[in-house]
């Protein structure tokens, strides 16, 4: 047997050297992690660093990017404008000559006439699409969202493009599913997307038929506006199909040649069904058909026109205008009619109220039943003859049996017979409450200021010219317009600083200013103008009778104003 | 081969035998360590068999008997030092199948040196699984050691049967199956 006391002494000699082993070890970890750690920390301090150069770097190119986006959109705005400015001249003159080629019967000039309208008429429209999609690919393009009832947008949209769609021998028919509305919505990019739609439809379908169907789709929270433009044309392939919103692709080379277009109308259609928050859909068949499904949402925040009133608040008012009639339907009619002519109006439901009334507001005119109990209407018309205060209102009698000649004589300024052409109506008010007025012209550009002023004596009135603000306000010292046409892109005084003048001068700030420019408005410049200007015409795409229309409107109260 | 596997031995055999024994084998197996060892450090395989061998001398065991035995008791020291593992599952078999992907992968991490025996696991059915043990070392006998310390741990008797598939134990099957006696 071994000796117990040298066995212990080994053994701790050996867990002694073990130990120091161990101690060995772990210091050589220590130094490891110590080590380790240093690099950490100078990796993580080179990361840091490298994380600061690439923000240096990106910042940067973000702003060599924004600033490279400015030049392009400010480039685009110009050109936009450099090109809008003469092609109004084109069209517009196109226009006018073409309306004297008509007046004078040379119909072979009148026909090169409207050649040349309808190829300066489609050359701004491909202008405007470049420029639209330019503008949405750079982000540039706003949205305007306001409240409007939708069946009145869609009639108007489908009377527009009637004559397009027509011209292949298909016929066009609006149909409205269930009650519309009014919507929320950018309007322009609507009537532009369906426009597309509908010419599309047109284009390529003959003999055929288009169909606008609009529903409203509401589910919960969910509000719906669906517009579809369904046609029984030529149809596309799952392959043609397959590029259908791709900008400046078409179905094939061919049909370009044979359709025309540039390929930008779809891409343009989806981009803005997207800004809006909506889609567009497309089914098709060859031979068959085709149909477009736009889906947007309609957030309605306000109920329809409150009954009783007819105001507009959007725009000055023409001035009052009393409707005398017994029955209740045809006073509303009347009422929803002229309301939307801009007048506002004050509705009796019988000849004393009536009466009372017109010598209250002093009305522009007014509209007379002549089928009433008690005071019938002309018991009416003579009271207001006799009247010195009412004796020059004109009174336009709105009867189911009448003659005209009678009603003249006995003091009438024009008799419309139940039931009631309401564009007659307006017009016949329009006409009779207006008087030759001044108009001022300021522009720079002589082709478009001719044209204005053409237009403007062409309605009857006269027009007094300034190329640009400063002139402007020397002829506005001298003497106070009934209303001004403006452009705003002009040297020395442009119109938004023009306008900015005249919102100060009390006796300036009432008259009506209409804006017809070649410049894309941004955000800014609409701000910029709102609550001064009446409404904006883009050169190029209004035709004159927008323009008359406006003049209509606007020398009307000012002509009567004491 | 890692310290722990050493001072664990060492351990065994003095609580089993004596602290003379331990010298005796020590001494005799003429170890380049000197025989101290410490757990955190690594060591030539070699020496774990010089001293087995040693010790099969010394008390009579068989070698194979001294390495189960030897298997068995490393298990308990597992179970006390990592109950975390053995928690994570609720049966030996459980264990077991997660010894090659979930606790050597842990054991690599700390000792990125460390040299393991793959334990490749196919489960037969609810209560069998076949477990190949593959090991130059050629150290079966400790693993099926360790297999039935952990069948004790969870108190269960399996049943073990064991296959050399390569002939030199470098590669053997053990097939193992959940008996009812639990």
């Amino acid at each position: 047997m071994s000796d117990p006391i040298a066995v212990l002494e080994r053994a701790l000699e050996r867990e002694r050297r073990a130990r120091k082993a161990a101690e060995g070890l772990l210091e050589e970890k220590s130094r490891e992690l110590f080590t380790a750690n240093q690099d950490l920390r100078a990796l993580a301090g080179t990361l840091e660093q490298q994380v600061e150069e690439r923000t240096r770097e990106l910042a940067l190119a973000r702003d060599e990017a924004v600033s490279a986006s400015r030049a392009k959109s400010q480039f685009l705005a110009n050109m936009s404008h450099e090109l809008r400015t003469p092609l109004n001249a084109i069209i517009g003159y196109s226009e006018m000559l073409r309306e004297d080629a008509i007046d004078a019967g040379d119909e072979a000039l009148s026909t090169d006439l409207l050649r040349i309208h309808s190829a300066g008429k489609h050359l701004l429209s491909l202008i405007n699409d470049v420029l639209d999609l330019s503008k949405i690919e750079a982000g540039q393009m706003d949205v305007f969202l306001e409240s409007v009832p939708v069946g009145p947008l869609l009639a108007d949209v489908v009377s527009t493009i009637r004559p397009v769609v027509e011209k292949n021998g298909n016929t066009l028919e609006l149909v409205a599913e269930g009650e519309l509305g009014t919507a929320h919505v950018d309007v322009t990019k609507v009537r532009q997307t369906l426009f597309n739609l509908l010419s599309n439809a047109g284009k390529f379908t003959s003999n055929g038929r288009v169909t606008l169907t609009a529903g409203r789709e509401r589910e919960g929270d969910r509000d719906t506006l669906v517009l579809t433009v369904r046609d029984t044309g030529i149809g596309m392939t799952p392959e043609q199909m397959e590029n259908l919103f791709v900008p400046f692709k078409q179905a094939d080379a061919s049909t370009s040649r044979r359709y025309g277009g540039t390929g930008l109308g779809l891409a343009i259609c989806e981009h803005f069904c997207r800004m809006l928050g909506g889609a567009i859909v497309a089914h098709s068949e060859p031979g068959v058909g085709s149909t477009f499904s736009v889906r947007l949402p309609a957030r309605q925040p306000r109920a329809e026109h409150p009954s009783g009133s007819f105001e507009r608040p959007a725009r000055p008012s023409r001035g009052a205008v009393v409707v005398v009639d017994d029955d209740a339907n045809a006073r509303d009619l009347l009422s929803r009619t002229l309301a939307a002519e801009g007048y506002t109006v004050h509705a009796a439901a019988d000849g004393e109220e009536g009466l009372r009334l017109a010598r209250e507001v002093r009305p522009v005119a007014i509209t007379l039943d002549v089928l009433m109990p008690q005071l019938d209407g002309w018991a009416v018309l003579s009271a207001l003859r006799a009247d010195d205060s009412l004796r020059d209102v004109p009174v336009v009698i709105v009867t189911m049996v009448g003659d005209r000649n009678v009603a003249l004589a006995l003091g009438a300024t024009e008799l419309v017979s139940k039931p009631v052409d309401r564009e007659r109506l307006a017009s016949i008010i329009a006409r009779h409450v207006k008087a030759p007025a001044e108009i001022l012209v300021v522009e720079d550009d002589e082709h478009s200021r001719d044209l204005v002023v053409r237009v403007i004596e062409g309605h009857g009135c006269t027009a007094v010219c300034a190329q640009n603000g400063r002139i402007a306000l020397d002829r506005l010292a001298e003497r106070q317009p009934a209303a001004i046409v403006l452009d705003l892109m002009m040297p020395e005084l442009d119109g938004f600083e023009l306008l900015e003048r005249i919102a100060v001068e009390p006796a300036l700030r009432a008259i009506p200013v209409i804006v017809t420019t070649a410049k894309t408005l941004s955000r800014e410049d609409r701000g910029r103008l709102e609550g001064r200007v009446q409404q904006i015409l883009q050169k190029g795409l209004y035709s004159q009778s927008d323009l008359v229309k406006w003049l209509e409107r606007v020398t009307v109260p000012l002509a009567e104003a004491p | 081969m890692k310290g722990i596997v050493f001072t664990e031995f060492l351990e065994m055999v003095e609580e089993r035998f004596s602290l003379e024994v331990v010298d005796g084998i020590i001494e005799r197996a003429a170890l380049p360590s000197g025989g101290s060892y410490t757990a955190v450090g690594t060591y030539p395989v070699e020496e774990m068999g010089r001293l087995v061998g040693e010790l099969s001398a010394a008390t009579g065991a068989p070698v194979p008997a001294l390495l189960h035995a030897f298997g068995k008791h490393l298990m308990t020291r597992f179970t006390q030092g990592f109950p975390r593992f053995f928690a994570e599952s609720t049966d030996a078999l459980g264990l077991l199948e997660r010894v090659e992907t979930v606790i050597h992968v842990e054991v690599k991490k700390l000792y990125p040196d460390a040299e393991l025996p793959s334990f490749e696991c196919t489960r037969e059915g609810p209560d069998r699984i076949v477990m190949v043990y593959r090991s130059p070392r050629r150290l079966s006998d400790l693993a099926a050691g360790l297999i039935e310390g952990c069948a004790e741990h969870y108190g269960e008797t399996l049943d073990v049967a064991r296959e050399d598939l390569s002939g030199d134990g470098q590669a053997v099957r053990f097939t193992i199956t959940r008996g009812g006696g639990t």
